[in-house]
């Protein structure tokens, strides 16, 4: 007969066993399916972005099935997406409490970061960032998690087009203006550009500078008050499609004539950068995936064929962010298999997945100990010259993020100040 | 002073996007007495219809200095989408005004899956458009010929729409309408029909509005958002439901924005909003609103 007082010892009987002792421990079955959580944006500013990464997951994910998935399980993607940080954190408790997805991949926004890092500290969940950090502007606000995966800092593509600046067009400036987004990324890219150009004693004026917020459609009254402003150079992190409207307007307005131009994050972008408006000769930001380099690897040729076959526009950074994510987990889960001689439990799978050197899209890419990734960064002056209806690289400068990064622990405004970095 | 007109321009080139907009919503609201959220969504359907339209028409090979012509066209055509939409909002006329906000608001959400399904996450943009027509030089400033194109057509429908209201019948039973609705059905006018003429103009205002921007920018999710804001903000400063406020509003905004961004850019939108509670403290009904009885 059932009562209510067996019933209760009955329901605890089959929690407790269900759980093993963990309530919301991730169901790491050793047949079936290895499930992958992935949240990216598929809509608003970033959804370009996220639907990048999402085709290079997916062609991941297949392409590692081909030849057995992941320590001979094969990877079913679990997507949903990204978008406010309250509704995405709800999003995730949702795969890894429902769907019991073992990892969790994605992200862009560093906003949303923030809230989902502490969370899958607190729920004991695997969770490998395509894009996101989990930086308060540039103060490192997680320096040692154990559960969290993060993406190479958000400034290393400004240090590296400021390094490439201060290279190509050391000489050719005094005067210098920028636009970048009204948040801490354009403002922080902004001041990484000065201080790089003050440590190579490079003499500058700042003449402008114009913050427009993230989205602003219209921005000739940004272009006008750049060209009132007369400068040599403008250095510009806009990003989304607030870039090729910036380079639209701009390029309409006769503001490039004579004016160098250094656009960290243009990779982003590439396909709606149409060479009408680009000036040639721009340093051009492509992150971690240059999509034509000639002397890529066959992966990297196979994926960019595939992808511009299939969806008729170039990859850029995100595809190999998505990429490198399942495929340091990949690397990570095959390592403790094989030194365990079974199947791994989680802990296992985080212990061996820092400094194990994985090939990605890019080039070759690793966490670190501290769980932030480093990649190699292609950046170089761009060309028209070419048969795409965007700019190329007319050559290229490739650049590790171990020297673009500041290590484990620093504050980036000390280690700029003193960091060996490459000319 | 090259630079003073590039400053001017690049504002008045702003302001004539917003009014046209605004001046959507202030028709509305002056005859139907409906504030419509929704008309940032409309805008944002000029821009992408826009595209598409172009997109086609080049197919067919048009010239590119027609894109202008081709783009009102593509405004006006697919601001009859008002039609239909008026036919929902007629369940809310008589209603609280909470209904009617909410109403609205529900369409702008709903337009934005809309705008997903057709056209996907990732903005678009027209390449060649903006650059078709060249670039002036007018005393010295390089500007970009189809902002002032833009500047003018706006003109151009800014008295078109004046004419037609001052000067024509419809206009007259219009502005009878907004006055008083009862009585001009006691005298044999079809409120209905009225009603749907209006919202359609209205909803073609910000149509067009859209689809003549988007050559110099791009069509986004986002962007009925981002614009309903700025015309609430002209609304606020020329009057609700006032025409001539919207004109004026317009400009105020965009000048403003303009300057501030010279002078000190992290003001753009305090600016803005600063002169918006200004007017609603010293002028509440706005520049050339009726103050309520």
């Amino acid at each position: 007969m059932i009562n209510r007082r067996n019933l209760l010892a009955g329901s605890a009987a089959v929690m407790a066993a269900a759980t093993g002792g963990r309530l919301f421990s991730p169901a790491i079955a050793q047949a079936g399916p290895l499930r992958v959580g992935v949240l990216a944006p598929r809509s608003g500013v970033a959804g370009t972005a996220g639907e990048c990464g999402l085709r290079a997951v997916q062609w991941a994910a297949e392409r590692f099935n081909k030849d057995g998935g992941i320590a001979g399980r094969k990877v079913e993607l679990v997507i949903e997406e990204e978008t406010s940080p309250k509704d995405t954190i709800e999003r995730y408790r949702r795969l890894i409490l429902q769907e019991k997805v073992d990892c969790v991949q994605g992200l862009i926004s560093t906003g949303v970061s923030l809230g989902i890092a502490p969370v899958a500290e607190e729920e004991e969940a695997l969770f490998v960032m395509w894009d996101g950090t989990t930086q308060d502007g540039v103060k490192e606000t997680m320096p040692d998690p154990r559960y969290v995966f993060r993406s190479t800092d958000n400034e290393c593509e400004a240090v590296m087009a400021s390094l490439l600046a201060v290279k190509h067009f050391k000489g050719q400036f005094k005067r210098i203006a920028g636009i970048n987004p009204d948040y801490s990324y354009g403002r922080n890219n902004w001041e990484a550009f000065r201080q790089i150009l003050a440590r190579f004693g490079i003499e500058f004026e700042v003449v402008a500078e114009q913050w427009p917020k993230v989205g602003t459609m219209d921005l000739t009254s940004h272009v006008a008050a750049l060209k009132a402003a007369k400068p040599d150079l403008i250095f510009s992190s806009l990003l989304f499609a607030d870039l090729p409207v910036f380079m639209k307007q701009g390029s309409a307005s006769s503001l490039f004539d004579g004016v160098k131009v250094v656009l960290p994050a243009a990779g982003w972008q590439l396909n709606q950068l149409k060479k009408d408006f680009m000036p040639e000769g721009v340093i051009f930001g492509h992150n971690t995936l240059y999509f034509a380099h000639p002397d890529a690897s066959p992966l990297q040729k196979e994926f960019v064929a595939d992808y511009m076959d299939r969806y008729k526009e170039a990859p850029h950074w995100e595809a190999d962010r998505a990429y490198f994510a399942l495929a340091a987990y990949k690397a990570g889960v095959e390592a403790a298999h094989q030194a365990k001689g079974g199947w791994p439990d989680l802990q296992d799978i985080i212990d061996a997945m820092p400094e194990r050197k994985v090939e990605s899209l890019g080039g070759e890419a690793w966490f670190r100990k501290d769980k932030i990734a480093e990649q190699m960064f292609y950046q170089g002056p761009s060309t028209n010259n070419n048969d795409y209806d965007f700019p190329t690289l007319a050559s290229i400068d490739a650049y590790s993020s171990d020297k673009l990064q500041k290590g484990s622990g620093e504050d980036f405004w000390e280690w700029i100040k003193s960091a060996q970095l490459p000319s | 002073m090259a630079s003073l007109i590039d400053i001017g321009l690049g504002g008045v080139f702003h302001a004539a996007i917003i009014f046209l907009v605004a001046a959507g919503l202030q028709l509305v609201f002056g005859v139907q007495k409906i504030i419509n959220l929704a008309c940032g969504s409309f805008y944002a359907l000029g821009a992408y219809f826009g595209i598409t339209a172009i997109a086609f028409a080049n197919s067919m090979g048009m010239s590119p200095l027609l894109v202008l012509p081709a783009l009102v066209l593509a405004g006006f055509i697919i601001g009859l989408v008002g039609i239909p939409i008026e036919r929902v909002l007629r369940t809310v006329y008589r209603r609280d005004e909470s209904f009617q906000l909410l109403l609205t608001f529900g369409l702008l959400l709903m337009f934005q899956d809309v705008f997903r399904f057709f056209w996907g996450p990732t903005p678009q943009t027209l390449n060649n458009a903006y650059l078709a027509y060249g670039t002036a030089n007018i005393f010295g400033a390089q500007v970009p010929t189809y902002n002032l194109l833009v500047i003018l057509a706006s003109i151009l429908i800014a008295l078109g729409l004046g004419a037609i209201l001052q000067r024509t019948r419809i206009g007259r039973i219009v502005r009878a309408t907004a006055e008083n609705r009862d009585m001009t059905e006691a005298l044999g006018v079809d409120s209905k029909k009225v009603f749907a003429v209006v919202f359609t103009v209205g909803c073609m205002l910000g149509t067009i509005g859209g689809a003549l921007v988007v050559p110099a920018g791009a069509a986004s999710l986002e962007m009925a958002v981002e614009l309903v804001v700025e015309a609430f903000a002209v609304v606020v400063i020329g009057g609700l439901g006032s025409m001539r406020g919207a004109v004026v509003g317009a400009l105020i905004v965009g000048l403003i924005r303009a300057v501030a961004i010279i002078v000190f850019p992290e003001a753009e939108i305090l600016s803005i909003y600063l002169v918006v509670i200004a007017v609603l403290i010293l002028r509440p009904a706005g520049l050339f609103g009726k103050a309520a009885a």
